[in-house]
């Protein structure tokens, strides 16, 4: 359960390039929900991601994840309750540490970090398991540099790191936007696969209309940094892409005329 | 050149195998060009000296001097998580202030040790006419048991997430690494290698003086470039491994040019030799990956015309 309450963002403040990336973004997601969020370039859709994820703290507004005030706590105390999915397939995993390695650091997220060896002959047997289920044959390469993946294959074993330990809510930004549209579909299948077996409450960022359509039980959209648009259900499952794009324009265009009738 | 002089480069290569250690947790580890080396490594060596010279226990000397290094390691990663200051300005601020801090430790530019009390005292009493080879042989256990025990922390949980801190920071803190702890621990671990260098360091020569530390950097830097040179492999095992062996090869080598007289050189000549060695080695692996690019392009070509 997640619950974003009127949070604003400015960057750069009192400069030319002043910009209000968040300006009162709500949201509430229940327990268990998947939720897809859409918007244009500049919406701030990435804004909200990392004001939830705390890679950014929010100039105003309070952010509860599972009942707890997480609105001042940084990227690293947050990350027992939150767990991500980067745009970048370079971003959410260290290219330069082996495969096993680098679960054997999201085996951690959200627990303390001892003297203990980080592998173990029965972790290693885990991730090779877990692994065989990407059927990407990465379990016989437990410890190949992360570097030799591919993109899809680096994005799919980033999914898995995401999904290792429990987490409130698994954040996905764009992660499929850098990929060939056979391999995004794969991972796309993929996220859905492993948001469903394990029940996860999660939000995905996304570009593409037909995904937040496709992908999910809900779909809000953000503009100027506010959610304008929130479908779900019925309503939803009717709804087509043109459906969407209409109610898209229609938004901006009320959304200019409302800011026209602020500013007049 | 003698057999004396090939182990007292191999006693000097030993200590810098110490530095190269220290070098290659903050370069290579946690990505943070830290030049607080020159500065850390005297710090040991004043800290020690000066215990040594008042009548303490040497043993207990060399840990004060390592304690001495792993603060300077941390108050130069404050300065750079907490106050946001550039990683490099950081270390040359903390490398500078050092300077009067050894001056005043020291309470002059030099202190001697002449006749003390040092930690290979007790090893060379037993057998006093090998003082050139035991000297070596107690640096290489302390070499080998450094080198082990940062192997086995760096597989562990909380060394593996000081190496993804300087692979990865971003993700290191979405995986609930605290990046900043760990730049602080590893600064302070660095900076505790160097100055257990400068520590055992003054007292294989007879004392400290406050410019020993001139230069460290680069040496402990070109002992890293030139074992990565060597060894080159991703394991932590490989790396540090090559890191001593850089170290010791690097001081084999300068010793060698120094010796050789048909070349000229002298001792004077030593930052020179310094600056070819590790441009060299820079250079090497391209080297080598070009003359490999032109033996498979003859070999292909070879075989072309043999099928034909």
């Amino acid at each position: 359960m997640m619950r974003a309450n009127g949070l604003y963002k400015t960057f750069n403040p009192g400069t030319p390039i002043e910009n209000p990336a968040l300006r009162g973004a709500s949201l509430d997601i229940p327990q268990g929900q998947f939720v897809t969020v859409i918007g244009s370039n500049g919406a701030g859709k990435s804004t909200f991601l990392n004001a939830i994820s705390g890679d950014l703290i929010v100039d105003q507004g309070t952010i509860e994840i599972a009942g707890r005030d997480v609105t001042r706590l940084n990227a690293w105390q947050r990350a027992g309750l939150v767990a991500r999915v980067f745009q970048d397939p370079m971003a959410g995993t260290c290219e330069a540490l082996s495969i096993e390695e680098n679960l054997a650091i999201a085996w951690q997220r959200g627990e303390g970090r001892g003297l203990k060896g980080a592998l173990n002959a029965s972790l290693r047997s885990l991730f090779r398991d877990k692994l065989a289920t990407l059927k990407l044959g990465l379990e016989n390469r437990l410890s190949d540099r992360m570097g030799l993946l591919s993109g899809g294959q680096r994005q799919a074993v980033s999914l898995l790191m995401a999904s290792l330990k429990p987490s409130q809510i698994l954040l996905l930004d764009e992660h499929t936007a850098a990929l060939d549209p056979k391999t995004a579909a794969f991972v796309l299948e993929l996220t859905d696969q492993i948001v469903r077996e394990n029940q996860l409450t999660a939000m995905m960022v996304t570009h593409s209309m037909r995904q937040a359509l496709d992908h999910g039980d809900r779909t809000v959209m953000l503009h100027q940094g506010r959610v304008v648009l929130d479908v779900s259900g019925e309503e939803r499952a009717r709804m087509d892409v043109p459906d969407l794009l209409a109610m898209f324009e229609r938004t901006r265009g009320e959304a200019i005329a409302d800011d026209a009738l602020l500013l007049g | 050149m003698s057999l004396i002089a090939l182990l007292g480069a191999t006693e000097i290569g030993l200590i810098f195998a110490l530095v190269a250690l220290g070098v290659l947790i903050s370069f290579r580890i946690l990505n943070f060009p830290d030049l607080t080396a020159d500065g850390s490594f005297p710090l040991g060596g004043a800290v020690a000296a000066t215990l040594i010279a008042g009548g303490h226990d040497p043993w207990l000397a060399t840990l004060a001097g390592t304690s001495a290094g792993a603060v300077a390691g941390l108050i130069t990663a404050w300065l750079n998580v907490r106050l946001n200051i550039l990683q490099l300005l950081a270390s040359i601020l903390v490398m500078i202030a050092l300077y009067s801090v050894n001056l005043r430790i020291m309470g002059a530019p030099n202190m001697p040790l002449i006749g003390a009390d040092t930690v290979f005292s007790p090893f060379i009493a037993r057998a006093p006419d090998s003082q050139y080879l035991i000297q070596p042989l107690v640096l290489a256990v302390i070499v080998v048991i450094a080198k082990l025990a940062l192997d086995a922390f760096f597989a562990s949980q909380s060394g593996l997430a000081m190496r993804a801190t300087g692979a990865n920071a971003r993700m290191a803190r979405a995986q609930g690494v605290a990046t900043e702890r760990m730049v602080l621990l590893g600064m302070a671990i660095s900076n505790a290698l160097i100055a257990l260098a400068g520590a055992l360091y003054v007292q294989t020569q007879g004392g400290a003086d406050i410019s020993m530390g001139i230069g460290t950097i680069v040496v402990g830097l070109a002992a890293v470039i030139i074992g990565e040179t060597l060894i080159p492999g991703r394991t932590i095992m490989v790396a540090t491994l090559a890191a001593v062996l850089g170290a010791l090869v690097y001081r084999l080598f300068i010793a060698l040019a120094l010796n050789a007289d048909f070349i000229g050189l002298q001792a004077q000549d030593l930052n020179l030799i310094t600056a070819l060695l590790v441009g060299f080695a820079l250079v090497l692996p391209s080297l080598k990956r070009k003359f490999a690019a032109k033996r498979s392009a003859v070999t292909k070509g070879s075989t072309a015309h043999d099928a034909r």
